[in-house]
């Protein structure tokens, strides 16, 4: 699988409208994000893997070697599989970290930093 | 660097039973945890003003573990809590790095207790790291705390009494969960009938989950394994099952496929001893209690004394004994600290060793049923990774093995598996029983993997902003930094 730095490319999973919430958000008090260019919206208190879960997102980052891609996997911030980059910050713990209102997040390809290299050089 | 008596890292529950025995008795525990709220992995708390935050308990443990961080949150005022605070290392003198989202401070107490805690055992085999292959505990957290399902469809594999629970919440929630995949024979379970019945309430319980399953239309095989995960555009798709001999090897002839786009897997747990091991602990090789642990007395306290180690971190037994161990090791430091009398300690302590020791032959009973077998070492193929995050090859490591690499520092030196931000934690314990399989060493030879601080992940901006203690720890049950 290649690794594109287009952003909306085919990843597998891409944010669906088709929800896997047990109850239906409540929009008065959802936190709106940004993923790869798209708003969302999370519950309060929310993580963003669960977030992210909940819109039909699956694959979080590709790997730096085989360009493979890789999701949440122990969901309790010991095997650092789920990275993303959040606001400009690399190997974040999409299940480590709640979703802040405004958040930018973005699939992290490898290391990271590629897509967010314009905004480090402000 | 900031004094205290008595630090307990980790709030589940072995820490918060330590830390309520100490506040009891007068002594002000300081407790460390990494997440927004007590509860530890077992009794999670759902985020404040969630849906999940207003059901009643499902089951008796769930209650239990309600009505505990209930009795921990209201001894707030004689509990010092910091939330969302991490370890990342120790120094001598249980001089302890603590960093949280304001930066970093040395905390160094009289006594320390780790309670850290255990995460999942999911050796490597084709396809794992598939987005859609998660560990049970990930699953049954995402519908248990976070009211999401993790897919559509989904199997249930590996080993233990914990999948059944997991496969019922899955069932629970709308999940359409297609099979539990067990290691274990049905015939070894039913041999220990008499052992179990040791503490007949548990045994019952186990009864009456698989009663459940059986109700839900979800098979249960016994005395099979998922072989290899398949997947499609990035995302699992299908996974093989087979029936496997007494040495957990599978009959790949016999794999059936099931398309499913979940997956969870793990085979029982392994205690978070990284901690223990920067403290100096000395260790030993438990097979039954999950790997490598920290050598200690019946009270808790490790080689290193005023070193405490508590619940699965010290040996992977449940929420049950984690809470029994907790409490002895509260009262051991009580009466160590002259916060309470012998008379009383020892009359105290009586009841809860008799518990234990019940347990205990019910646990063996079941560690001999669920045992790790080594034909799950060998499932991973040629080019199936074995370290997730360097994304090494079985065939790389084996080669690395074959040159010599039968310990973790020389094996991570030659191959790098072990270096990524794991730290080792996913790999390692495969790769140890791997190389004991491989080689014929024994686990002793090979030994546990190695941590260096910082174990956390620790910014060089974090290590610039040292925080002024005295504007934290925030109130217990402050979660606001969390939230923001």
């Amino acid at each position: 699988m290649s690794a594109s730095r287009s952003p909306a490319s085919a990843e597998g999973s891409r944010p669906s409208t088709n929800t896997s919430r047990l109850a239906s958000l409540d929009r008065s008090r959802a936190v709106r994000f940004n993923f790869d260019w798209q708003e969302l919206e999370a519950a309060p208190g929310e993580t963003i893997a669960v977030a992210l879960l909940a819109a039909g997102v699956s694959s979080l980052r590709t790997t730096s070697k085989k360009g493979e891609p890789r999701g949440l996997f122990c969901n309790m911030g010991v095997c650092f599989d789920c990275l993303v980059e959040v606001d400009g910050h690399a190997n974040q713990r999409a299940c480590q970290t709640i979703v802040r209102a405004g958040m930018q997040v973005r699939t992290q390809r490898g290391h990271g930093y590629t897509d967010v290299a314009p905004e480090l050089g402000e | 660097m900031i004094p205290r008596r008595v630090v307990i890292v980790g709030a589940g529950p072995a820490g918060m039973s330590a830390a309520l025995v100490l506040a009891e008795a007068g002594l002000r525990p300081t407790v460390l945890d990494e997440n927004p709220r007590p509860g530890g992995q077992i009794f999670r708390q759902p985020p404040e003003g969630s849906a999940a935050a207003q059901a009643p308990p499902k089951d008796a443990t769930a209650q239990h573990g309600a009505e505990l961080v209930k009795r921990f949150a209201a001894a707030g005022a004689r509990i010092e809590l910091m939330n969302l605070t991490s370890v990342w290392a120790i120094f001598p003198e249980r001089r302890l790095a603590i960093g949280h989202r304001e930066g970093w401070q040395v905390v160094a107490p009289e006594q320390l207790v780790l309670a850290t805690g255990a995460y999942e055992y999911t050796p490597p085999f084709p396809g794992w790291t598939l987005p859609g292959v998660m560990t049970p505990g990930g699953a049954q957290s995402l519908v248990k705390t976070w009211s999401v399902r993790p897919g559509k469809s989904a199997v249930v594999a590996g080993s233990g009494p914990f999948l059944l629970i997991v496969a019922a919440q899955l069932a629970a929630a709308g999940v359409d969960v297609r099979a539990v995949v067990e290691l274990a024979r049905q015939s070894e379970f039913l041999r220990q009938t008499p052992r179990l019945l040791s503490s007949p309430g548990l045994l019952f319980e186990g009864a009456g989950m698989l009663r459940k399953l059986r109700d839900a239309g979800i098979p249960m095989l016994w005395g099979h394994v998922v072989c290899a995960a398949q997947g499609e555009n990035g995302a699992l798709r299908s996974v093989s099952v087979a029936p496997c001999n007494q040495d957990g090897e599978p009959e790949r002839t016999r794999a059936r496929t099931i398309e499913v786009d979940t997956l969870a897997i793990g085979y029982g747990f392994v205690p978070r001893i990284e901690l223990a091991q920067l403290a100096g602990c000395e260790l030993e090789f438990r097979d039954d209690l999950g790997g490598w642990i920290p050598k200690t007395n019946s009270e808790g306290e490790s080689s290193v004394p005023k070193v405490w180690v508590v619940g699965d971190g010290g040996g992977v037994s449940g929420s049950v004994v984690a809470e029994l161990e907790g409490e002895l090791a509260g009262l051991a430091i009580a009466e160590r600290l002259g916060c309470l009398d012998s008379a009383t300690v020892a009359r105290r302590k009586h009841p809860l060793l008799a518990r234990l020791a019940k347990l205990r032959r019910f646990r063996l009973a079941l560690d001999t049923v669920y045992r790790i077998r080594p034909g799950i070492a060998r499932l991973a193929a040629k080019d199936t990774l074995v370290c997730r995050c360097e994304e090494l090859t079985c065939e790389e490591a084996d080669k690395a093995v074959g040159f010599g690499g039968n310990d973790f520092r020389t094996l991570k030196v030659m191959s790098r598996l072990g270096m990524g931000p794991c730290q080792g934690r996913m790999c390692w314990p495969a790769m140890m029983r791997r190389i004991a399989d491989r080689t014929g060493h024994s686990m002793e030879h090979i030994g546990p993997s190695r941590f260096r601080p910082p174990v956390r992940p620790t910014t060089v901006g974090d290590l610039l902003q040292l925080i002024p203690f005295e504007d934290h720890p925030e109130p217990a049950g402050a979660s606001a930094r969390g939230a923001r």
